[in-house]
């Protein structure tokens, strides 16, 4: 028989069992559905994923960190355990984790490097209290970090710096959601140009001893005693210059008062100032000279100790995240499929022997035992084929209609989507259906191929 | 021309073997109508089987031309069987769910005939058997004489040099059965093809150019009529 009448009969054979043609082929298509839901899920993720870095990171940016911990990812696990480790007076603790630091010299050291353009230092700024002109005076809690000029950040109102610019060192920027706070409709933004804020930033008690504490309340009484144990403080006042736009890409969601790095350092000084951390960094933010490679330029900072993640090397990370999770799900449509091999086997044996007589009768009139079996292993190929256009359809439409909702919830932003179908994998899943189905009509076929003709046309 | 030479069928092993078939000799002459005529678990239907090639015996040649066709590979006598023998069943065997159409074309499928050809040959062989104006009825609605005569059609499409007809007028009554008779022979005498019956049927053996009786798997006697020297 030819292939093409073969094809012909087997699809005429299932639009004669449509019930069961169409059970089948939706038993498949749950499997399919979840695939190609879960390959638009992943396509769309990684999509998002880097619109994200690149909103927010500059391809020539580096993280610089003086301690391997953070760009080892090899060993993660025994890196960040907890446990009872040797002092080093070079090393930082950060929630838990003890680490060693950059420090001035290693700052001063890389900023002599020629393949880096830039090199701030992560200031950890905790200020006690800001205030903010437009409030008379009320006191908030509030992040400070220093302006990274590597992005540009959507601007609300006001001149914000140009990409690779740096604020002045009076100047400060506040985010779109402390408006609200601040009583100022997002319409009268224009208000808070020009305004003041003010952030306290107190030292690190220095520790005091009995004497010191004895002579101090003996000069100005109980009050001068805690002056002494309280610690200094300073207060440094900004004059907003802009105000940050919400950015629904925004990776980390900085929400602080921005300031020049200038300052960021005088404050950070100031209450780092005798202790340890002083003149001590958690990391270094740093931009490679364009037309050098990020990739390069870590390996050349490893030679000297210095250990970087690129841009790329973040994407990577959250490719990772987005991959495992992608898998968990791929897995459970795979698990689907596998029960629906079982529906397909189990049906087609059920077609086999209801169909006995026709398959003595073909072969009577001289068809091969391959021509059957190539006729059983085409009707299970049409099933496969139904219940993945029937999956990815689904998926399609079910795509189509849930991402506005999707997209609403997870706040991702206009425009983007967490399904992303693309025709290429979702033909794909369709072969791939096809191909299950083939393999388990495989033994209904060989049955039917083996199948007696006299027996099969013995009349009683 | 047809011989078969020494064809022996067993069933079983050793104690229960039973013997279909035991040196069964004869040759049938190309253009003749034959008819195999016996009881019950005489072993026709089994002789039928094995001069088409659908069953295999234990020893023994079916010549068919000049070749042995249980020499044959599978796939060879297959497509032999497609495209030169022709098969008549007691029960019809069409298709209830497909039209007469696409009955006929089954036979066309199996011997690979190109599409181009099909409907022309679909439509002579439905007109043979004057069944042009149920081109498009479902087998299942016709008539127990209707479709033995779809099922003529079906064996005919594919002009065979051998056609086979086991019990064919077994399940209908005297009229349409003598309708169905006068259709084999007269395709048998027209194409000089020959027709091999196997029947119970006295009347219908009696209408071939040759009996062959066979009784506990041998042959007990061969008639051959005179008027075939007359063809």
């Amino acid at each position: 028989m030819k292939t093409i009448d073969i094809v012909k009969r087997a699809g005429r054979n299932l639009g004669r069992a449509k019930s069961r043609t169409f059970l089948t082929a939706v038993a498949i298509s749950v499997g399919g559905f979840a695939i190609v839901a879960s390959l638009a899920a992943g396509t769309g993720a990684k999509h998002y994923v880097d619109q994200v870095i690149s909103a927010n990171m500059d391809e020539q940016s580096l993280v610089i960190y003086a301690d391997s911990k953070f760009t080892d990812t090899s060993n993660a696990a025994t890196n960040f355990a907890p446990g009872l480790r040797e002092y080093d007076p070079d090393s930082f603790e950060s929630q838990g984790v003890d680490m060693k630091a950059l420090t001035q010299d290693n700052i001063d050291q890389l900023r002599q490097r020629d393949d880096l353009a830039s090199v701030e230092p992560f200031y950890q700024l905790q200020p006690q209290y800001v205030t903010f002109g437009v409030d008379k005076g009320q006191k908030y809690s509030s992040d400070v970090y220093a302006y990274d000029g590597s992005k540009v950040s959507p601007t609300l109102v006001g001149n914000m710096p140009e990409l690779h610019g740096m604020l002045g060192d009076d100047d400060a920027v506040i985010p779109q959601a402390y408006l609200k706070t601040l009583g100022i409709e997002e319409s009268d933004a224009q208000k808070a140009i020009g305004s003041e804020v003010t952030v306290r930033v107190q030292q690190t008690p220095q520790s005091v001893d009995k004497d010191e504490i004895q002579a101090a309340f003996m000069k100005g009484g109980e009050k001068a005693v805690q002056k002494l144990t309280e610690g200094k403080t300073i207060d440094k006042t900004f004059q907003i210059v802009a105000v940050m736009g919400n950015s629904v890409n925004e990776l980390d969601q900085q929400q602080g008062v921005f300031i020049s790095s200038n300052a960021a350092k005088e404050l950070s000084d100031f209450s780092t100032e005798g202790t340890d951390l002083h003149g001590k960094y958690m990391m270094a933010f740093a931009v490679v000279k364009d037309g050098l490679d990020p990739a390069e330029v870590k390996d050349s900072l490893k030679n000297d100790k210095f250990y970087a993640s690129t841009a790329e090397d973040l994407q990577q990370l959250l490719f990772t995240f987005v991959n495992v999770l992608l898998g968990i799900v791929i897995g459970f449509g795979a698990l689907a499929l596998v029960v629906s091999v079982f529906g397909i086997i189990n049906t087609q044996y059920i077609s086999v022997l209801e169909r006995t007589q026709q398959i003595g009768l073909m072969k009577a009139l001289g068809a091969s035992k391959r021509d059957i079996a190539r006729l059983f292993r085409y009707e299970a190929a049409w099933v496969g084929f139904l219940g993945g256009a029937l999956g990815a359809g689904a998926a399609w439409i079910a795509g189509t209609i849930a991402n506005p909702w999707i997209t609403d919830k997870l706040n991702l932003g206009d425009g983007n989507s967490l399904l992303m179908f693309e025709l290429l994998p979702s033909i794909g899943v369709i072969v791939l259906l096809v191909i299950v189905a083939v393999v388990s009509g495989w033994l209904p076929s060989r049955k039917a191929a083996r199948l007696d003709p006299i027996e099969a046309l013995r009349t009683e | 021309m047809i011989e078969v030479k020494q064809v022996t069928k067993t069933y079983g092993k050793k104690k229960n073997i039973f013997t279909a078939l035991d040196d069964v000799n004869f040759s049938v002459p190309s253009n003749t109508s034959v008819a195999i005529v016996g009881k019950s678990g005489s072993g026709k239907s089994t002789l039928m089987h094995i001069m088409s090639g659908l069953d295999r015996p234990q020893h023994g040649e079916i010549i068919i031309g000049d070749r042995d066709i249980l020499k044959l590979k599978a796939r060879q006598t297959d497509s032999f069987r497609a495209k030169q023998m022709g098969f008549v069943f007691q029960s019809f065997f069409v298709e209830a769910n497909e039209s007469c159409y696409e009955n006929v074309s089954l036979s066309l499928e199996m011997s690979r005939t190109p599409q181009m050809e099909r409907r022309k040959r679909i439509e002579a062989a439905l007109a043979d058997v004057d069944l042009t104006d149920k081109i498009k009825s479902k087998a299942g609605d016709l008539s127990g004489g209707q479709k033995q005569r779809l099922a003529i059609a079906r064996a005919i499409v594919n002009q065979p040099k051998l056609l086979f007809a086991d019990e064919p007028t077994g399940n209908l009554d005297t009229a349409t059965s003598q309708v169905v008779e006068d259709l084999l022979f007269k395709y048998q005498t027209d194409n000089k093809a020959t027709l091999i019956i196997v029947t119970h049927d006295e009347e219908l053996a009696a209408r071939c150019d040759m009996q062959i009786i066979i009784s506990d798997g041998k042959i007990s006697e061969i008639h051959e009529a005179a008027k075939k020297e007359s063809k």
